[in-house]
């Protein structure tokens, strides 16, 4: 198992170190030269000449292109022209983490409904119910999201008012408080960190042991804790609470609206590579055993029809981060995304790249998280690359 | 209906050799059709009737099609949604299944009849090792449940009986063999103690050493468990091999049943005749194959009368309107057929 | 669509055997081979039909391409002989049109009592500078409702919506066509090439396309159309050359080796044909229907990603449905709800049917192609 990690850890490497070569090829290939792109033409000769060679871009052009590539990977991004003299690399690294929790929770969201509505789906064929839930399904599916975006805080926020029109938190309410945002979301971060530490045990321990009613105490177990841990870790911070409970409220619609638009996708998925599973032998062999049809559809054929699922997830991470870009920026969420495209519009290009850099990382190391999560769910692969 | 019935009740299979004990199947008249999207009716099975000898093997032939799966399926009720039981019982150990209602069928499934199906290699769950799909058998029908070591013993015992190497309980499928594949499925399907097995094409996947070496496992099982077991082949000579009792099926029918020796010595129906004619014989005479031409009926719309009556060489105006009863024509061999006398004694292209 | 690329192999046999009998009957009847090929087209073009109209959703997503080609056509029919010929109204870009309304100023808020004639001082110093309680000041409508003149109102800038909508639309389906063309070209190229001659160079193409499907399409190319003057045509061949890389060049690849290996690539072999005349002239041809799928899907791809950028504002294009949202949003007409609703509905509309309408002649296209699809 470590070694099929390393293994792909290595191809991963390779393969963003091809990424950053076309996007150093991509700024060479952009009328006028490299250090113009990369350094403000309005800061002081001296301190652009610094620059260059702090940044490895003063040698010829292969030189600059393994600068630009090492450099990448000891975080060295240059200086933002936007945010002069702040380095690339911080501006970034304030906003990582929310565009991680944006992601990450979508992402979850969007596979878990998407897999357990096709499961019944096709389970439960026919009727009123599968088939608005198909066309919904592919309504979202096809709808042109950015559109969609708007048209959710149309009806969520401007309508109804349940959420704030946009940003991160809401800046009146934030006005002499003892915390800036970030602490506060760090905090969250944390929290939820703790809380899916507890419920990743709990699986584990069940999936360690022999016994079905074993395997649902861990299970059920790893649960109630990270619940549990939640609440305490937030019922010791009373003065943090009400500015976590803001930053939530504002994070509730964006992460609907990018999971809505992603789970179409799985649903229909999971839901035709549910019907395919269910005409395998093996069903008819469960049938035959006598195993109660709940334990069919979740243990024998939705377990199966899992793994195009997971497959399909790596074709899907392009369509999720451009989703998340565009979610972003409609929402005024001060992630990756949406620094990206203001570094674009405003010209900043080592933001706007190391943003684009940062991107990469962010779908290779979802990619990685696949891969390892299919060679756990498919034993075929799993023991293969074992040997 | 009744008629025949009435008739086919002397002539059923097994009533002579074991008056001492009920036996441990009784098919009475079953009749099954699939109904088709347009409204249309396949008839499947009509109007089956067999018994089954507690501790005996029988086995079903038939070329594709001619409705021994579709037996096999409606015995533990997994006939597919558009299957229609339209008549008849199905009493194991006396008790009728298809009066059972879902959740009690459920129950009793592997524990009273358990299955080896068509092409085992498919059988298994690829995301589960073998010996977690053998315990979930056990677990589901096992009072009380078994421990983990438990199960583990029953398992390695049955792996040891189908002659797997124990160690294998913890390998996945795809890391067994076809032929293990099978003994596993074998193994599987003893993990509950059925009172039925039924085998259906256990073999046919499998290259012949090894589809020769799961028949001497299954005869020597069978033996040593005193198992009751149905085979289901389209494979005469595999049915020839392991069985005691033998019923061909022509097109949803029963045409011909009895002890397998007896059948393959003196076959009595005219299409008996004409596929074992078909087949070659190792250690029978040298003759020349006589192919059995034609194709079977399409079932949506049957032939009046005896359904064999388009391919068969001796039929008579009487075989196309009249259908011939299930008639003994000795002790515990019985026969539908018109002209039971026309059948050649010996086969066809014998060099005799 | 890649997972099930093993299944679209097997089922492609029935519109390969209607080519190869072709193939195999050209040195015979040169005279006649046109109308052969004409027929046999003619009666696969029926039974393919015939099977795509079953389809009810596939016929849906035709009807509305086709009301889309009709708005497209619409445009210039409208602006030359239609009464959209006045430029200075109805130019998508630079015309203007507003109805006027006079309202009389009063003192300050509290003495508006009609507020549909009426407006007080501090507020209309921003339409008429200077103008003090008792003065008339004319206001300019922008946004406008939709009236007689303009049938989807005008935009924030006084711009006729309809004739916005309409040409877009134009440009819409050159940017779809663009792709579409460029990523079938690449892709059964690529695809055919990686399959023909195997070896190193199949196994680079193929990381070349695993590498493209890994890329994060929308933000490499918000820079790229940061980094340089992106047009739609230009657009269009981006999309189409990643789309085709990508994807597409796997799919169509399993599908060409399933053809080099039939006999008559062999036959083709041994009377003497090159390796390019093989790839050309045989297995493209048989890749070809599969190769139209993928078009369709392309372009519902390359409908939504140009209406992305030019709502971002990447795009160097005069008018485009994504820049009508963008109008919308920038000038912050979102928080009043769905006051101003011919401002948005309209054109996120017309990108997500369109887009729809080309997906859903896509998955129809793939029952035809695809039986293991049909209605199980």
């Amino acid at each position: 198992m470590l070694k099929f990690i390393a293994k792909r850890l290595v191809q991963m490497a390779f393969l963003f170190f091809l990424f950053l070569s076309l996007v150093f090829f991509l700024l060479q290939a952009q009328p006028g030269d490299i250090t113009s792109q990369f350094l403000d033409p309005t800061i002081p000769a001296e301190v652009q000449a610094l620059l260059l060679e702090r940044l490895g871009l003063d040698g010829s052009i292969w030189s600059q292109w393994w600068a630009y590539v090492t450099n990448f990977f000891t975080g060295n991004l240059g200086v933002s022209f936007s945010q002069y003299p702040k380095e690339v690399i911080d501006v970034i690294a304030e906003r990582i983490p929310r565009t991680l929790f944006l992601f990450t929770f979508a992402t979850i969201f969007a596979y878990g409904l998407g897999f357990v509505l096709g499961k019944r789906l096709a389970w439960r064929r026919g009727g009123f119910g599968e088939a608005s839930i198909t066309v919904s399904g592919v309504l979202l599916y096809t709808i042109f999201y950015p559109w969609f975006a708007i048209l959710m805080i149309l009806l969520f926020s401007s309508s109804l008012g349940w959420f704030p029109i946009s940003g991160f938190l809401t800046p009146e309410f934030w006005r002499g408080a003892p915390f800036t945002g970030n602490e506060v979301f760090g905090q969250l971060l944390l929290s939820f960190t703790i809380s899916a530490a507890f419920i990743i045990g709990g699986l584990i321990l069940a999936s360690r042991s022999e016994e079905r009613p074993q395997q649902r105490m861990f299970r059920r177990a790893g649960y109630i804790v990270a619940a549990l841990a939640f609440v305490l870790f937030w019922a010791l911070r009373t003065e943090m609470r009400p500015f976590a409970v803001d930053i939530i409220h504002h994070t509730v619609l964006p992460v609907i609206t990018l999971t809505l638009i992603a789970f179409a996708g799985t649903m229909l998925l999971t839901r035709s590579s549910m019907l395919e599973t269910l005409k395998e032998d093996y069903i008819l062999t469960a049938r035959a055993k006598g195993v109660p049809d709940k334990d069919i559809r979740d243990h024998h054929a939705a377990r199966n029809a899992l793994l195009p699922v997971v497959t399909s997830f790596i074709l899907g991470l392009a369509f999720i981060i451009g989703g998340g870009v565009v979610t972003e920026t409609v929402f005024g969420w001060p992630g990756i995304g949406s620094l990206l495209l203001q570094a674009t519009v405003i010209e900043d290009v080592p933001l706007a790249t190391g943003a684009l850099g940062f991107i990469g990382i962010l779908a290779l190391m979802a990619h990685l998280l696949v891969d390892i999560l299919y060679s756990v769910l498919d034993p075929r692969v799993r023991v293969q690359t074992g040997n | 209906m009744t008629d025949t019935r009435m008739d086919t009740a002397e002539g059923r299979l097994g009533d002579s050799n074991s008056h001492a004990e009920a036996p441990i199947l009784e098919v009475n008249n079953l009749v099954m059709n699939y109904e088709l999207k347009g409204g249309g009716m396949v008839s499947a099975v009509e109007g089956v009737n067999f018994n089954l000898p507690r501790g005996s093997s029988m086995g079903l032939v038939g070329e594709s099609g001619c409705g021994k799966t579709s037996i096999a399926l409606t015995l533990i009720q997994l006939a597919a949604g558009n299957a229609r039981v339209l008549d008849g019982e199905v009493l194991l150990d006396g008790i009728d299944l298809l009066k059972l209602d879902e959740e009690e069928m459920r129950q009793r499934r592997w524990t009273d009849v358990s299955m080896v199906f068509q092409g085992a290699m498919n059988s298994w769950n690829p995301v589960y090792t073998v010996g977690e799909q053998i315990r979930e058998t056990m677990d589901i029908h096992w009072d009380p449940k078994p421990t983990a070591a438990e199960a583990r013993a029953k398992t390695e015992e049955l792996f040891n009986l189908v002659g797997i190497n124990p160690e294998m309980i913890d390998r996945y499928p795809h890391e067994f063999s076809g032929g293990m594949k099978q003994r596993a499925v074998i193994a599987m399907a003893l993990a509950c103690d059925p009172k039925l097995i039924i085998a259906d094409e256990p073999t046919t996947a499998l290259d012949v050493i090894v589809q020769e070496q799961i028949l001497e496992e299954l005869k020597k099982i069978q033996h040593e468990l005193g198992m009751s077991i149905i085979y289901i082949s389209h494979d005469i000579a595999v049915i020839a091999e392991i069985t005691d009792l033998i019923g061909v099926m022509y097109a949803g029918k029963l045409v011909e049943q009895g002890p397998t020796a007896e059948v393959f010595k003196r076959p009595r129906h005219p299409y008996t005749w004409l596929i074992l004619s078909s087949t070659p014989s190792i250690t029978g005479d040298r003759r020349q194959l006589a192919p059995l031409k034609g194709e079977p009926p399409n079932l949506l719309d049957p032939p009046p009368g005896c359904r064999f009556h388009p391919r068969c060489p001796y039929a008579t105006e009487k075989c196309m309107q009249e259908e011939p009863p299930l008639a003994e024509v000795e002790p515990g061999h019985s026969i539908a057929c018109w002209h039971p006398e026309s059948v050649p004694v010996t086969l066809a292209g014998s060099t005799e | 669509m890649v997972i099930k690329d093993q299944d679209s192999t097997e089922v492609l046999e029935p519109q390969i055997d209607g080519v190869e009998t072709v193939e195999l009957a050209e040195g015979e009847l040169p005279e006649s081979l046109l109308r052969v090929r004409l027929k046999l087209g003619w009666a696969g073009f029926k039974k393919n039909w015939k099977l795509f109209s079953e389809n009810k959703l596939g016929l849906v997503g035709l009807g509305v391409i086709l009301l889309f080609a009709l708005m497209a056509i619409a445009h210039p029919i409208m602006r030359s002989v239609g009464p959209w010929q006045d430029d200075n109204v109805y130019d998508p870009v630079i015309g203007f049109s507003a109805p006027v309304t006079d309202f009389e100023v009063v003192a300050t808020e509290a003495d508006v009592v009609d507020p549909d004639s009426q407006i007080d001082q501090v507020t209309a110093q921003l339409w008429c500078f200077g103008s003090v309680a008792g003065d008339i000041c004319s206001i300019n409508q922008t946004p406008a409702p939709p009236s007689a003149d303009h049938w989807l109102g005008t935009d924030p800038l006084g711009r006729d919506i309809a004739s916005q909508l309409t040409f877009s639309t134009r440009a819409a389906f050159l940017l779809g066509t663009i792709a579409a063309v460029v990523t079938v070209a690449v892709a059964t190229t690529v695809g055919a090439i990686a399959a023909f001659y195997g070896g190193w160079i199949d196994n680079f193409l193929m990381r070349l396309a695993d590498l493209v499907l890994l890329l994060p399409l929308i933000p490499i190319l918000i820079v790229v159309s940061g980094l340089f003057t992106v047009t739609m045509p230009l657009l269009g061949v981006l999309i189409g050359i990643l789309s085709g890389f990508g994807g597409t060049a796997i799919v169509l690849k399993s599908q060409a080796l399933s053809v080099k290996v039939k006999p008559f690539i062999d036959a083709a072999r041994v009377s003497g044909g090159s390796n390019m005349h093989l790839i050309f002239k045989h297995v493209i041809p048989n890749v070809l229907p599969l190769s139209f799928l993928y078009m369709m899907f392309t372009v519902t791809e390359a409908v939504s990603l140009e209406a992305t950028l030019s709502f971002f504002g990447l795009i160097n294009a005069d008018m485009t449905w994504g820049i009508m949202l963008s109008t919308a949003q920038t000038q912050g007409y979102l928080r009043s709800g769905l006051e101003f609703w011919w401002l948005l509905i309209p054109a996120g509309l017309a990108v997500s049917l369109l887009a729809a309408g080309f997906f859903f002649v896509g998955r129809a296209m793939d029952e035809v192609i695809n039986p293991r699809l049909r209605s199980r």
